[in-house]
């Protein structure tokens, strides 16, 4: 198969301003990530009647989570933890390079959002497990599928951190969104474009050239066995996630 | 004979003031634990841990619909503490949404009775009755 581009070579030069920064995996899992984390508040709210709804929704959050953490050992060059976690020094030295308005260009995440990454995905992935154990008060309206497996007190404990997980989440995500929209509006740097479609304008980017890509197959893999390891650990621990 | 006549006046007297100026909170509570211990059975056969049965279906439905007739009556301006109240003033902020909510109880409830025959139809039609429950308590209802 001919890739399109090569039949409009009138394109060429445009393309030729940017490099590849984001696989395709990587931003359908942030994308999903997004839908799916916006359709759990909605289906608590409105979907009262349809617990199941906010119960799969959890699940495919989980899966999600999984996925990621898999595809950040096994993925895309920008996607692994290994290439964008610096440690405290690395850290403060990015920042005091940001309040001094040096700019330094990352094709992945830079040094405080790669942090970033891993506070949302921890934050997400305790909301969906804490979301396992919790149910309403009464127990009568929704309840998780471990919540058998445990006492009532862990339950109304699981209950109460998944309503503050709520809000440390709409926190999180209101920094994460700030931060790239200030980045894109004082740096011009098309962060949330790349984010879509996956490519970022040349420049001499610090932390890669350039994106080595994982394969197609990997991602499958990754995605087949999150899907497995989170529907496998609550059918083990005691659990029906489709009663 | 006037004797018993007047200490019977005074009798239903208090009897009737008493009944009249029972706590609200305490009543509400009633009813409301009462709508809890009428669903059990119910929440039992939507998980599957008890077979179908009508009987306790419609008597939790006819618990609500009994209900929410008096509660909106129950949460007068002076009933916002005491009791262990889990009424959270919230409510009194927006007493006629609050009350619509208890009318949309009765309406799904009423609905529910006449669609539930079998397992299917419950699982069907209850579970928009207890959405109806949980939206009240996600709004209005103090969190353990």
């Amino acid at each position: 198969m001919v890739p399109e581009k090569d039949l409009r070579p009138e394109r060429d030069s445009e393309d030729s301003h940017f490099v590849k920064a984001w696989d395709l995996p990587t931003r359908l899992f942030k994308w999903l990530l997004v839908l799916l984390v916006v359709l759990a508040w909605v289906s608590n709210k409105y979907g009262g009647a349809v617990p199941l709804w906010h119960k799969a929704n959890g699940y495919a959050i989980l899966v999600l989570i999984v996925f990621r953490i898999l595809w950040g050992f096994a993925g895309s060059s920008t996607a692994r933890f290994g290439a964008f976690l610096k440690g405290p020094r690395g850290v403060l030295s990015y920042a005091a390079a940001l309040i001094k308005q040096k700019r330094q260009p990352y094709l992945g995440h830079n040094p405080l959002g790669g942090w970033m990454i891993i506070m949302l995905l921890a934050a997400l992935g305790l909301q969906g497990v804490l979301g396992l154990y919790a149910a309403d008060e009464d127990r009568l309206i929704i309840e998780g599928p471990l919540a058998k497996t445990v006492s009532e007190a862990a339950v109304d404990g699981a209950a109460h951190f998944h309503r503050l997980g709520f809000d440390l989440i709409v926190c999180l995500a209101a920094i994460h969104i700030a931060a790239n929209v200030l980045y894109d509006l004082a740096g011009k740097s098309g962060l949330i474009r790349a984010m879509i479609s996956g490519r970022k304008l040349k420049a001499a980017y610090i932390d890669q050239p350039s994106l080595v890509t994982a394969g197609r197959g990997t991602a499958l893999l990754c995605f087949i066995a999150a899907v497995t390891a989170v529907f496998g650990a609550i059918v083990l621990l005691g659990g029906n996630p489709f009663k | 004979m006037s004797k018993f006549y007047v200490a019977g006046v005074l009798m239903a007297l208090i009897a009737g003031s008493s009944a009249a100026h029972a706590d609200p909170i305490e009543e509400r509570q009633k009813i409301l634990k009462g709508f809890g211990d009428a669903t059990k059975p119910v929440a039992a056969m939507l998980k599957g841990d008890a077979p179908f049965e009508i009987a306790p279906v419609q008597a939790a439905l006819d618990t609500y619909m009994d209900g929410v007739k008096k509660l909106p009556g129950l949460f007068p301006d002076d009933s916002k503490t005491g009791h262990k109240t889990e009424a959270l003033p919230k409510i009194w902020d927006e007493k006629p949404k609050f009350d619509v909510l208890y009318e949309k109880l009765g309406t799904d409830a009423a609905a529910a009775k006449g669609n539930i025959t079998d397992l299917a139809s419950l699982k069907a039609n209850f579970p928009k009755v207890l959405g109806d429950c949980k939206a009240c308590h996600d709004d209005y209802r103090e969190k353990k």
